[in-house]
Order: C-alpha cells, then structure tokens, then sequence
C-alpha cells in the first residue's frame, strides 16, 4: 500500500474527470427536440457511459499487465470509442431523421476548419447535431475523462490492494461526484472548448481537487484498515 | 365507424389525498437517519426489519433530492441521485473497513457508522463549494444540509443493502458475497434509481410530496424483492469464479429470510403501486379513456 501514490492517482483522476466533463458535447432536453448542439442527454448519463467503458477495457487490460500507463491508455480508448459511436449516431438521426444540419450554435466560424456556421443554424436555436469542432472536443474529453477513471482504477487496484470488483466500484463512485460537479459548473450544456462557458473550468477544478482529495484519504484509510485481509 | 365510449362519465369529484405519512421534512430525516443507523449495526436482526429500515432511509434520500432539485440543478435530477449514491458507495467502503473494531461478531458493527459520519463531512464540504459565490455558485437554499443528508443516507442505504445480503458486515464476506458476484453493480443502479426517481417521475407543476413519496416506498419495495431474490439465489448456489475466488454459502437461514423478504417487496410494491396510481386519478381534473386506437379505412 502507498497512501501517497493513491492520493495523487484518485486526485488526478478526479480532475481529469471533471475536465472530461467540460469537454463533452452535453445537449440536455433542448438537444432532444434538435435546437441546442450536441448529444441529447445530461453530463451523468454521457460521462457515466463513457467512464464504465473506459472501466470495461481498462480492467480487461490489467488482467495482463501491470503498467500504469497501458492501463490508463486502454481506459481512454475505450471511453474514446463510446463517445465517438454515440456522437456518430447522434449525427445521424439529426441529419437524416430531422434532416437537420450539424452546426454549432456559439461561434459563428468553426475554429478548426474555419467552415462557416451562422448561415446553416435556424433561427431561434441554439446549433445542431455535433459539428466538426464539437466532435472533435467531444474525443478529447472522452479521452480525458476515460483516461481519469483507469488511473484510479490502476490505483485502487494495485496500490490499495483491492480486488478487481471493489476498484471498479470504488473508482466509479469516485469519478461520479467529480463528473456531477463539473456538470454543475456547467449548468446543464455546453459544446466543448470553444464554449464561453469553458472559461468556468478552474471554479470545478478546486471543487474537484477538494472532493477526490477526500476520497482518497477515505480509500487510504479502508485500504489500511484491511492490509492483510484479502481485499 | 364507432368510437368506444369514454370510460368514465360521472362527473369528477376532486377528493383528498387518501394517504399521508405524518412526518414533515427535517422530522423524517432524524427519524429515519436513527433508525436506519440503529438497524444498521444490529446485524442479527430479521432482514423484514431492515426492509422497512432501507424504506425510511429512501424515503430520507428522496426528500433531500425533492428540496434540492426543486430550485432547478440545470442538469436534471439523476445528477444528485447519482452523486448521492457515488458518495454512499465510498462511505460504505470505508463503514465496512471500520467495521472490525469493537464488533460482536454477526450481532453488532457499531464503527460502520464513522464512515456514514464521514461521507457526511464530505458531503458538507462539497455542498460548500458548490453553493459558495465564488466556486461554483449554484445558489440553492440549503444545498450543504441536502448533500450532507443526501451522503449520509447514501451511505446508509448502501450499508443496508450489504447487511440484508451479507447478514454481517464482516469486509471479507461483503467482499466475497457482494462486491465480487457483481451484486453491487445491481446495488448501485437500483439505489440510483430509488433516490432519483421518484421525483424525477412526479415533477411537475402539481408536484405533491405525499405522492411522491408513494413512489420512494413502491421503488424501495420492489428493491427489497430483488434483494431478496439475491439472497435466495446466495442461499442455495455454490460457484467459482475464476480463480479468484470461490463462493460457497449454503444456509437455510438466509433462504428463510430472502423469501420472507421477497414477499414483503412484493406487498409493499402492490400496495403503494395501486396507491399511487389511486392518488392520481384522484387528483387530476378528469380521467378519460379514449378507447382503443382505430385504423381509418
């Protein structure tokens, strides 16, 4: 057991967590009826989705493999995949069932490939679909926050001595208040990095540092509690 | 072509709610949050008595879930219910992890309640930050109580739930019984659910707390039979999984009290169903049946 490592493992995780969450397309209800960017559910159900994949793959890659790293990278490219397949088919039912184009409500000029936006969106809504730019900041974040909840996995698995079922309770119950946080931070949609809303992000990143830093000392003090047994 | 006749042609008398709980908020809190604690390090006791212990300490989540997300979260109402039971699961880890010291072995764990103690304090602490002006500023009255008690009941449920399978809050045969057969994946949906739910489903302009605490009893019903069902299943199996471990429980006594605690689900969820559904068609203006559905030819 070493109780600084897990700290510093849960800490980054639940940060990175919460950054995953600012970079997630979140639609909300209004994506739902086609007027607001993005995929048409909360911050829960998309990071909570994403996270469990990461945790899926991640765990099966640290049945063979004891660096952080390829665990970590696993995670993430799982939690990567599910959010790309779910903003994937989000574009089309968008555009070939409401036959709507994907364009995003907050900047006028896609800010990586300069396409522009104002002439496609409808008046009086707030962006389609998932546009380049927001796909885009959606894999980072799917990346991001995947990447998070394998590093504390790896951390409750092998630092804490958990066993496999435990740790992945354990870093899920984790990740969840950060991701919850940062949805509150973020009052219910945003796009991704381009998002004004974006500039909230470090008012979540201290509450998350203060959060995930308690939990680790609560992991720090089950998992030395029962040192010896056969958690 | 006829049209089936609409159901219901007397006229619609506006009644009282036939049901109410006596207990106003911050009442059922302690009455719950005592009693759940008290159930909760008596582990002997029979498992119908923890049954109405987690009914309680539901409908405690889910009035600290109603008064917060009464003002509007912005993100809809799973969030909190999520994050209650994110908490508990920690705070349980860290009760059961606790739970050696001072315990009479299969009677009484009372040191798994310094862990609902500390979710608590984390609880306090990130309803701080997230209602402070200058962190996240949510600006919802009362936010800090509602997710101090939404931890502690989290934590609670989740403590309960591991007792009424386990029969003891002994780590080594949560771990084995719960944690690795994959029940706390079940467990932590299905607490989700119970806290989010019912105000989730009964939000609304005519929102009433009588009627949604129907639904908190019905969900924390129907979560007694399945874990019921849990306990019959851990009863009568033996299996391995894997090489990691080998589980082999084989007691009447907790097949006993898994099928009392089936029925007793089972009732509960009957009887608060018919009741809600009861309490609705008595509150809304009119009930019309619009007949079966017709193809035009």
């Amino acid at each position: 057991m070493e109780p600084i490592l897990i700290i510093l493992w849960v800490v980054v995780g639940g940060l990175l967590a919460s950054l995953g969450a600012h970079l997630l397309p979140v639609g909300g209800a209004p994506a739902a009826m086609g007027t607001a960017t993005g995929i048409a559910t909360g911050t829960v159900q998309i990071m909570l989705g994403a996270a469990m994949t990461g945790l899926f793959t991640a765990a099966s890659a640290a049945t063979f493999t004891d660096s952080l790293l390829l665990v970590a990278l696993s995670g993430a490219i799982g939690a990567t995949v599910m959010i790309c397949v779910v903003m994937l088919m989000a574009n089309i039912l968008y555009t070939f069932g409401c036959g709507i184009v994907p364009v995003s409500g907050r900047v006028d000029v896609d800010p990586l490939t300069k396409e522009p936006q104002a002439p496609y969106k409808t008046p009086q809504t707030d962006g389609h679909g998932v546009p380049n730019v927001v796909y885009v900041s959606g894999m980072l974040g799917g990346f991001v926050g995947g990447f998070g909840g394998a590093l504390m996995y790896f951390a409750l698995l092998n630092y804490a001595d958990f066993t496999a079922g435990t740790a992945a309770i354990g870093s899920l119950s984790i990740f969840v208040p950060n991701a919850i946080i940062a949805a509150y931070n973020i009052r219910g949609t945003i796009e991704g990095f381009h998002d004004p809303k974006f500039k909230r992000l470090p008012f979540a990143m201290v509450t998350s540092l203060v959060v995930s830093l308690l939990c680790g000392i609560m992991v720090v003090i089950a998992s030395y509690l029962t040192v010896g047994g056969t958690m | 072509m006829t049209v089936t006749p609409a159901v219901v042609e007397e006229e619609p008398t506006k009644k009282g709610l036939s049901f109410k709980l006596p207990l106003d908020e911050t009442e059922m809190g302690l009455v719950a949050g005592i009693v759940a604690a008290i159930v909760v390090v008596f582990t002997g006791l029979p498992v119908v008595i923890k049954g109405i212990a987690l009914i309680l300490a539901f409908l405690w989540g889910m009035d600290s879930v109603r008064k917060t997300s009464k003002y509007g979260l912005g993100t809809g109402v799973p969030s909190i219910g999520v994050l209650a039971t994110g908490f508990g699961v920690v705070g349980a880890l860290v009760g059961l992890a606790l739970a050696k010291y001072g315990s009479i072995d299969g009677v009484a764990y009372p040191a798994v309640l310094v862990g609902v103690i500390l979710m608590g304090v984390i609880g306090l602490v990130s309803g701080i930050l997230s209602n402070n002006e200058k962190v996240i500023a949510m600006k919802i009255p009362k936010l800090e109580r509602a997710m101090m008690e939404l931890g502690m009941a989290g934590t609670l449920i989740i403590l309960l739930e591991c007792s009424i399978v386990t029969g003891s809050l002994n780590f080594n045969a949560v771990v084995n019984q719960v944690l690795n057969t994959g029940l706390i994946a079940f467990m932590f949906i299905f607490t989700c659910f119970g806290l989010l739910h019912p105000y989730n489903a009964c939000l609304g302009p005519d929102e009433n707390r009588e009627r949604t605490r129907m639904v908190a009893v019905e969900i924390a019903g129907l979560i007694c039979a399945f874990l019921g069902f849990a306990m019959i299943i851990l009863s009568s199996f033996s299996w391995e999984l894997g090489s990691i471990v080998s589980v082999t429980i084989s007691s009447p006594w907790k097949l006993w009290n898994g099928v009392s605690l089936l029925i007793f689900g089972l009732a509960v969820w009957a009887y608060f169903f018919r009741m809600f559904i009861k309490a609705c068609m008595d509150e809304a203006y009119e009930t019309v049946g619009t007949g079966m559905i017709k193809t035009i030819e």
